[in-house]
């Protein structure tokens, strides 16, 4: 609960899924993410540089601003794809939804497993919608655009007000916050999820676990 | 030329020093997590331990309970299987002899079965293996909780040490008031909750209530099934702890409940579209949790009786249940038997708020230890209550019985003064005890000659305290049926017990045949009734206190309240609730309409009780509510007399009634002290907002304090007034059933208590007429000695010397008398000064101290049972 969550919500055509999705995660992904940072003595680090880039859409009217970051591109991009397919494998209906997930790790005593506790969820969404004619693609075309536009405004509003966001670590605790795995860019520890269409009730695994925890907590 | 060279060079240094670029670059310092509190995961869990370890004392009292707990369990469970299976009785008892060759002495040792015997005998038994089987499964889970608990409470231990900076020693000292105010100072700091900046106490309260928020709002709205109409006991309620458990099973927490997660509904019920599909499943869910319990019946009776051990908390009542219930597992061994009996002669009739009674008492958003309290303190006034009502017939018979059994036992007993071999005739010894037993069971059947019977008198004083009434049981206290609805909420505990144990079986066919045809109704309401607070997730909205949305025309709230009749909370919750949220949080900042509602109901409170005495009270006008709060006031001189009466007859029980009331409403009497001091300091806090508050230790005396320093406010507010806190709430919750009354009479009214039936309400309103009259007589006396003592106290202590009533008047008097010096005085002077200067500096500096010592006064020639009235609340803290 201790998380803050916010909505996006799109109607697109099955082949622009991908561009569609990739513009938003790239948009979240590009203001979270910093440059790598380089610690010196006691607690003073100074942060490396971020490079941008913009992407042309080939499905939609729209121009996208992502870190120049291959690596970055190359894990969203699976993502992105493996939701694709399972989007297109699930059948008729075509509704999806992808969270793009922060969180912070928490080091926990013996007994338990380290803890992944989110700030902020984004989840997008998705609703595919199947065009007869070329006509409409073309007006779907555009107005895909603007949506996403003004989505992208959306996104810049919600981080631009003063919120929660983790203190910035020392050398020791960086990876309980930012993910260090990537070479030329530093983003917070994120995490890529998605469900198609009406199985968002919580899973057994997940139930299960409550139950558990609520016996011992009774 | 040397000149250049120099800087040249050095800045070649610094060049190779590092790499290019880099002394130009920004540095940034690292925060790093300084705590670990930020950000914390299940605020919901972890308020709710924050609360739990308060309540228990601190680490090492919980640790060392549960280990005990755990021990006990073990011990019990060995020894009764050991008694069962282990003993030779007939070597006990003597019918057989033991070959010894050089002694007839039989010892212990003889009696016992030998190892191999004893096992064969528990492997033959398939019922004990059952037991031992259920015990130990129950046992391992106790035991992992244990564990998985230290590991849990040594967090929010270290999160008291260092982030509260409090420590366990002063745990149990501090009250629950002072650990939240600093919960909310460190959510500055370190932002445990992320949404926002500050918390307030309500979200805390939503938090650690969120669930019983909503079981008091469906046991208020009538939603669940707990009444039922049977054939031969009529209107009877069966809520019990089996029961609590399986709607928690079913709407809270179980697989496919309507909770996601503790704080929030699943979205689809939150829609209103499928609710007819969501009903079907949620009414085939029921039935599968009922059959479950049904097939599980024998299973969950032996895991309730070894969990009624650890859960004696559940009970209210100042003597523990955890000791009847040993007596009735014990029941083998005479001789604990009448140690019981001997010990608290009325156990066998001894009375405990019941599991619904405490529903329906319940405030939204009031935590468990401010509920305990509040019944605890009316308790006595209430068993008093239900004493009043011994059927005359059993009375016959039991007087009868009780001398037959007297005079045997007296001849017993005189035998075996005069010679004791007596005893050594067979079943002697146990007869004396079964006789000694039948007259303490018959004794508790006897009422005291003195007794006196006043039930509309106590009925006031336990409302002060449980703050919930039907309407028509004003007026009608003295009815039998009143008296059997009020032993719904207060029923004896061997009631209890044997619901308790019926519950396994019972359980299923409510769940069954009684809440699934409710699935819809239930639905609906938790589409209704949930809203989504930011920073707190889903709450019930009744917990809101919102008087627009859910205030009752006929509480205060009419002009205010838009609710129709279905969001309106029944019995004034929702006001009630309101006022006794804001007089237990004085520093909360409710929202603008609410604030205004609060100060409306205490400016006229406050009116009433300064203008009271002094206005005429013989030209009192019945429509208007002009003096109520004089009434209450005055009731302990009104009783004085009569209280004194009784008094020099050396009968200290006798007067139980009169005595209750007296005691009862001068508890009261303290309150206009505590209104000034409230109201006063209420406007300080809104003038200073939450600066200055001080996280100084608790144990300041008062009077150092008011001496001046700017650091008082904070202290004061939990130190002293949260022991008034409560009778100022008793004082507003009379108050506001008093208007009530007065709203609703001649005015056909809703019937709350039963709505299914609101045929009895037709009846009830002739007797309140006819009771009336006798009330306005028992207050003309009232109305002449009390401006007497308003005017000079010593006119008064002078007319009723001696009188423990009276004196309380005079404290009243002269409490009251110093209030209003007070009140004019200073803010007279302070007139032209700033405005927060001003409205602080009204505060009584100098008079606090006086007053202090007034109140300490009052306390100190009172009997202990108004010293158990007047506990800070901290001692009230339930375990």
């Amino acid at each position: 609960m201790n998380c803050r969550s916010e909505v996006l919500e799109v109607t697109v055509e099955a082949r622009q899924v991908e561009e569609a999705m990739l513009a938003l995660l790239h948009t979240v992904l590009l203001h979270r993410s910093t440059g790598k940072f380089h610690y010196k003595k006691e607690g003073t680090y100074s942060i490396g540089t971020v490079g941008t880039r913009d992407i042309d859409c080939d499905f939609i009217d729209f121009t996208f601003v992502r870190v120049s970051s291959e690596e970055l591109d190359r894990v969203i991009r699976k993502a992105v794809s493996e939701f694709k397919e399972a989007l297109s494998n699930s059948g008729s209906d075509g509704m999806g939804q992808i969270s793009l997930e922060f969180y912070q790790k928490k080091k926990s005593r013996w007994p338990f497993s380290d803890e992944c506790i989110p700030w902020e969820v984004w989840s997008i969404k998705v609703n595919v919608v199947n065009l007869a004619n070329e006509q409409e693609r073309q007006i779907c075309r555009e107005k895909v655009g603007e949506k996403l536009g003004e989505k992208v405004i959306n996104v810049v509003e919600v981080i631009n007000r003063h919120e929660y966001l983790p203190k910035m670590p020392t050398q020791s605790e960086v990876d309980n916050v930012f993910d260090t795995s990537l070479k030329d860019v530093q983003p917070y520890l994120y995490k890529i999820t998605y469900q198609i269409t009406d199985t968002l009730g919580t899973s057994v695994g997940t139930t299960m676990r409550r139950l558990i925890k609520d016996t011992l907590a009774l | 030329m040397a000149h250049f060279d120099t800087e040249y060079q050095r800045l070649e240094a610094s060049y190779s020093d590092s790499p290019p670029g880099e002394e130009n670059l920004l540095m940034h310092v690292a925060e790093g997590s300084k705590s670990q509190w930020h950000h914390i995961e299940n605020l919901d869990l972890f308020f709710q331990r924050v609360y739990n370890l308060h309540q228990k004392n601190g680490f090492t009292c919980m640790l060392l309970g549960e280990i005990f707990e755990l021990v006990q369990l073990l011990f019990v469970v060995g020894f009764t299987v050991f008694l069962a299976n282990c003993v030779d009785y007939d070597i006990l008892f003597a019918n057989k002899f033991v070959n010894h060759t050089n002694s007839f002495k039989v010892t212990l040792p003889d009696a016992f079965l030998p190892v191999d015997v004893c096992s064969a005998h528990i492997r033959d038994n398939t019922f004990v293996i059952f037991v031992l089987i259920i015990s130990g499964v129950f046992w391992l889970h106790r035991f992992v909780k244990f564990i998985y608990n230290v590991c849990c409470y040594w967090e929010i231990r270290s999160f008291y040490i260092h982030a509260l900076k409090m420590s366990m020693s002063e745990l149990p000292y501090a009250t629950w008031q002072e650990v939240q105010a600093r919960i909310i100072e460190i959510q500055k700091e370190h932002q445990i909750c992320i949404h926002k900046k500050e918390l307030t106490e309500l979200d805390i309260y939503h938090r650690i209530l969120r669930f019983k928020n909503y079981m008091v709002a469906m046991v208020n709205k009538s939603l669940l099934p707990v009444r039922f109409r049977l054939p031969v006991l009529g209107e009877c309620v069966f809520y019990t702890r089996g029961l609590k458990y399986n709607f928690e099973l079913i709407f809270f927490w179980g697989p496919g409940s309507l909770f996601e997660n503790e704080w929030s509904l699943k979205p689809e019920y939150k829609r209103g579209g499928n609710r007819l599909e969501l009903a079907d499943r949620l009414a085939s869910r029921i039935l599968w949790i009922g059959i479950a319990n049904l097939l599980l019946c024998p299973v969950i009776l032996v895991w309730q009786i070894l969990y009624a051990f650890f859960s004696y908390t559940e009970v209210s009542a100042p003597h523990p249940r955890i000791r009847a219930l040993k007596f009735y597992f014990c029941s083998s061994s005479l001789c604990l038997c009448t140690q019981v009996i001997k010990r608290e002669p009325g156990s066998l009739g001894a009375r405990c708020w019941s599991l619904y009674g405490r529903c329906y008492l319940r405030h939204f958003n009031e935590l468990d230890h401010e509920l305990m309290s509040r019944l605890s303190k009316g308790y006595k006034a209430a068993s008093k209550y239900m004493n009043c009502f011994l059927s005359p017939l059993l009375m016959v018979v039991a007087k009868n019985v009780a001398f037959f059994a007297g005079s045997l036992l007296a001849v017993l007993i005189a035998l075996t003064i005069y010679d004791e071999d007596v005893l050594a005739v067979e079943h002697v010894l146990s007869s004396i005890t079964l006789l000694g037993v039948c007259i303490t069971v018959c004794r508790s059947f006897i009422p005291d000659k003195l007794m006196v019977f006043c039930p509309e008198q106590l009925l006031r004083v336990i409302l002060a305290h449980i703050h919930y009434m039907p309407d028509h049981w004003q007026g009608n206290a003295h009815r039998y049926e009143t008296r059997d609805q009020f032993s719904q909420l207060f029923q004896y505990k061997a009631v209890f017990i044997l619901e308790e144990l019926l519950s396994p079986v019972v359980t299923p066919i409510i769940l069954i045949f009684c809440l699934r045809r409710k699935s819809l109704e239930i639905i609906d309401f938790f589409r209704n009734f949930t809203v989504e607070v930011v920073g707190v997730g889903d709450t019930c909205s009744f917990a809101q206190m919102d008087i627009r949305q859910h205030g009752h025309p006929a509480w205060m709230s009419a002009g205010e309240t838009e609710a129709s009749i279905y969001q309106q909370a029944e019995d004034g919750k929702t006001e009630l609730s309101l006022m006794h949220f804001a007089i237990t949080n004085p520093q909360w900042q409710p929202p603008q309409e609410t604030t205004h509602f609060i100060h409306q109901l205490k400016e006229r409170v406050h009116r009433e009780a300064t203008a009271g005495p002094d206005a005429r009270p013989l030209s009192l006008s019945e429509s208007e509510p002009r003096s109520l709060v004089a009434d209450m006031l005055a009731g302990p001189s009104t009783l004085a007399p009569v209280h004194f009466g009784c008094n020099s007859s050396l009968m200290n029980n006798a007067a139980a009634g009169i005595n209750s009331a007296a005691t009862g409403l001068r508890s009261l009497s303290p309150i206009c002290s505590s209104l000034y001091l409230r109201g006063s300091l209420s406007a300080a806090h809104r003038a200073g907002g939450c600066s200055g508050r001080t996280m100084a230790g608790s144990g300041t005396d008062a009077r150092t304090v008011s001496s001046g320093s700017s650091a008082w406010e904070g202290q004061l507010t939990s130190l002293v007034l949260s022991e008034y806190a409560s009778t100022e709430m008793s004082i507003h919750a009379l108050y506001m059933h008093e208007l009530h009354k007065q709203q609703s009479r001649g005015e056909p009214s809703r019937h709350t208590w039963h709505r299914q039936e609101s045929d009895e309400s037709s009846d009830s309103i002739p007797d309140e007429v006819r009771s009336e009259p006798s009330a306005r007589s028992l207050s003309f006396p009232r109305s002449h000695t009390f401006p007497t003592a308003t005017s000079s106290p010593s006119a008064a202590s002078a007319s009723a010397s001696a009188t423990r009533g009276a004196t309380v008047g005079q404290e009243w008097a002269r409490s009251q008398s110093s209030s209003q010096r007070r009140h004019s005085g200073p803010a007279a002077d302070q007139f032209g000064a700033g405005g927060r200067v001003a409205r602080t500096s009204r505060m009584p500096m100098g008079g606090w101290a006086e007053d202090g010592t007034a109140a300490s006064r009052h306390h100190e020639p009172l009997p202990e049972e108004t010293s158990e009235d007047e506990a800070p609340p901290h001692i009230h803290k339930m375990t």
